[in-house]
């Protein structure tokens, strides 16, 4: 896995109006209906909000399989929780509870699916921005997000080469042989990652006053 | 111990910046957390009761870290999970997840990690003396105690909030985790103790190198 | 460019031992040449040698100071006229990819982005690294790597370039290619290394043992030294008894490694 493989997530790429709509308004999408799955009471709206954004997400042209792919991992759950709620509080209760959250799963995939994840990276360090005053340094941040996004894999790699050591000497039972090695490995990384910094003059307290 | 209590002046202020080390830290911290959740479970004991290294992961985090280079590790990859980064476990991603009845153990994974780091210290500085089966007691307690304050807490108040379940039905939804926890945090103390053998200036005495006065 | 070191002395301290154990003592160089090595077995201070160069390691006593600048007080002066590269470039590249990590070097120098990219395309170019600029760091060969960090390095205009166990990772072919590079380098250049080769391009070699510099001089001599001080105290012949195998095999009469030599 490499780190631009995790940067293409589940962004798909298109021209559509959602796509060319900015960051603000599909995050304040994303919180409204967060905001509204505390205050739908009845479960017909629910499903209207619900068919509203299955039908936003498809306006994209992210397709219809994308959107199964997004909501597929919580099924067992929701379908868990929806019968329990059914046998608790009856079936229009139940309904409404599971149509809630996959009414916020559904608005979050459109963010994901119509932004890169660069993006979105940019907005979350531009977040950093306001608190500058605090002490908050978004150049900073956004540099720490960087490193972060470059180490995954190498530690990745590192939990793979130690499971492949661990079974050579018969240890692949032990979890100590096969989680201690990585986190070893994972100090000095970021160590020397640390001493880098330093030594190219990057990553100081100060990088902005100057 | 006078090394020791030169650190605590060295540690203290609040508005002491973060070096070029520390930087690093939470960066590649955040990473492994990440990591961690992409990996497969790996095998425990002779029945290989698959367990998932993420929760292993956070706790170690804060146990080798510290309260805030450990908060700030996790709290990031926390962050750049709800952005859209498919780094929670399962390679699920998106704000979404704050909707789901997991949302409570994902917002509990950094102030876990705080609460462990911070109980970290504290043990450690207090029985620089002591064997390593104290340490190794109280550190598994300072796990416990942050893992059950706010892993288990949380996580009962997500389902409660998102899927509108019941204290008590939440509560035993809650239940099974348990017994995963409990190895995992025996697990993260006896690697935290070997860290901190391998890397004596990591938590307390930090590096006489020319990063600290950055 | 004159580095010079007054008296320098390093140490640490190590845990459960009252005394610090020291890494460097009474250093008092003046480093003028165009090409500087530093061999010496491992542990020996070559690392710490090079890490004072450009204030990552301060002097426990004495002083580093860079044409006049002092490490520990003007540090920041200091890294922007020494670059600095490590054996391992996986740690030193911080961006995922080539391109970003120019740009990232690139940054407080040019404030402009445009001309920035410019200037981070032209540094590749050089290197002849323009193909791979948007590869992942992890996609790049061994070789690939080493000489984009160096190229990271080298796009603010250092004066000095100080390089710790460069060619360690590398294999013959990227070894070959490294020495070229480095002898192309209009720099000032101070490296650390295991490889004789390269030790014997320099100018002035220095050879550190237990934390002193045991020789200073021509690199022909400096290799001399080090050749025959790695080879005393040495068992005579084969393994060193802790190290023969043990088991079954140990005990077995006349092992293959006589009847090989």
């Amino acid at each position: 896995m490499s780190g631009h493989s995790l940067l293409l997530a589940s962004y798909v790429p298109g021209t559509s109006v959602v796509h060319r709509s900015p960051l603000w308004l599909k995050f304040l999408l994303v919180l409204g209906c967060g905001m509204a799955s505390f205050l739908i009471a009845d479960w017909a709206v629910a499903a209207g909000v619900l068919a509203l954004m299955c039908g936003v997400f498809l306006l994209s042209g992210a397709g219809a399989s994308r959107l199964v792919r997004a909501v597929r991992p919580l099924l067992p759950v929701l379908l868990a929780i929806g019968l329990f709620q059914w046998w608790q509080l009856g079936a229009p209760t139940a309904a409404r509870i599971v149509l809630n959250v996959l009414v916020c799963v559904v608005a979050a995939s459109i963010l994901t699916a119509t932004t890169p994840v660069q993006a979105l990276l940019d907005g979350v360090a531009s977040l950093a921005g306001p608190f500058r005053r605090f002490g908050a340094d978004p150049e900073r941040f956004a540099l720490t997000i960087a490193i972060m996004l470059r180490s995954i894999p190498f530690i990745a790699g590192a939990y793979a080469g130690v499971r492949d050591s661990a079974r050579a000497r018969g240890l692949e039972r032990n979890p100590r042989a096969l989680v201690l090695p990585v986190f070893i490995t994972t100090v000095a990384f970021a160590r020397q990652t640390g001493e880098a910094l330093a030594a190219r003059g990057l990553g100081e307290a100060d990088d902005l006053d100057d | 111990m006078t090394q020791t209590d030169n650190s605590v002046t060295a540690r203290s202020p609040r508005r002491t910046r973060w070096s070029a080390t520390d930087l690093g830290l939470i960066a590649v911290f955040a990473a492994l957390v990440a990591a961690s959740a992409l990996v497969a479970a790996i095998p425990v004991g002779g029945l290989g009761v698959p367990i998932t290294v993420q929760t292993l992961a956070v706790m170690l985090t804060g146990l080798a870290l510290g309260p805030g280079r450990a908060f700030a590790a996790v709290g990031l990859y926390v962050l750049l999970g709800i952005a859209g980064l498919p780094i929670f476990s399962g390679g699920r991603s998106g704000p979404g997840i704050l909707a789901t009845p997991s949302a409570g153990y994902i917002i509990a994974f950094p102030l876990a990690a705080a609460a462990a780091g911070w109980l970290a210290v504290v043990v450690l500085r207090r029985t620089a003396a002591r064997s390593g089966k104290i340490r190794g007691v109280l550190l598994f307690a300072a796990a416990m105690v942050s893992s059950i304050i706010f892993v288990h807490t949380l996580g009962v108040l997500g389902m409660m909030v998102n899927a509108k379940l019941s204290l008590s039905a939440a509560f035993l939804a809650d239940l099974p985790f348990y017994p995963g926890d409990i190895i995992k945090n025996v697990l993260a103390v006896s690697i935290a103790l070997s860290l901190h053998k391998a890397f004596p200036d990591l938590l307390l005495r930090r590096v006489r190198k020319a990063d600290v006065r950055l | 460019m004159s580095i010079v070191l007054d008296r320098v002395a390093v140490w640490v301290d190590v845990d459960g031992q009252a005394a610090p154990k020291t890494l460097l003592d009474g250093l008092s160089l003046d480093l003028t040449e165009r090409r500087i090595g530093v061999i010496g077995a491992n542990g020996s201070g070559k690392s710490t040698l090079l890490r004072l160069l450009n204030g990552l390691v301060a002097p426990g006593t004495g002083t580093v100071t860079v044409d006049g600048a002092d490490t520990v007080r003007a540090v920041r002066e200091v890294r922007r006229r020494v670059g600095f590269v490590f054996t391992d470039p996986l740690s030193q590249l911080v961006m995922p990819t080539g391109r970003e990590d120019v740009e990232l070097s690139l940054r407080r120098s040019v404030r402009n982005a445009r001309e920035r990219r410019a200037r981070a395309e032209d540094t590749l170019d050089r290197f002849g690294l323009l193909g791979l600029a948007d590869q992942s760091i992890y996609e790049l060969s061994g070789g690939e790597r080493q000489l984009l960090a160096l190229a990271a390095v080298l796009a603010v205009d250092p004066q000095v370039l100080v390089l710790d166990e460069p060619s360690t990772l590398l294999d013959l072919r990227n070894r070959e290619l490294l020495r070229r590079t480095l002898a192309g380098l209009s720099q000032q250049v101070i490296l650390s290394t295991h490889d004789l080769d390269l030790a014997l391009d320099m100018d002035r070699v220095l050879v550190v043992d237990a934390g002193k510099v045991v020789f200073d001089g021509g690199a022909a001599a400096a290799v001399g030294r080090y050749r025959a001080l790695s080879a005393a105290g040495l068992p005579s012949a084969g393994l060193a008894p802790g190290l023969a195998p043990a088991g079954p095999e140990a005990g077995r009469p006349a092992p293959r490694r006589q009847e090989q030599r």
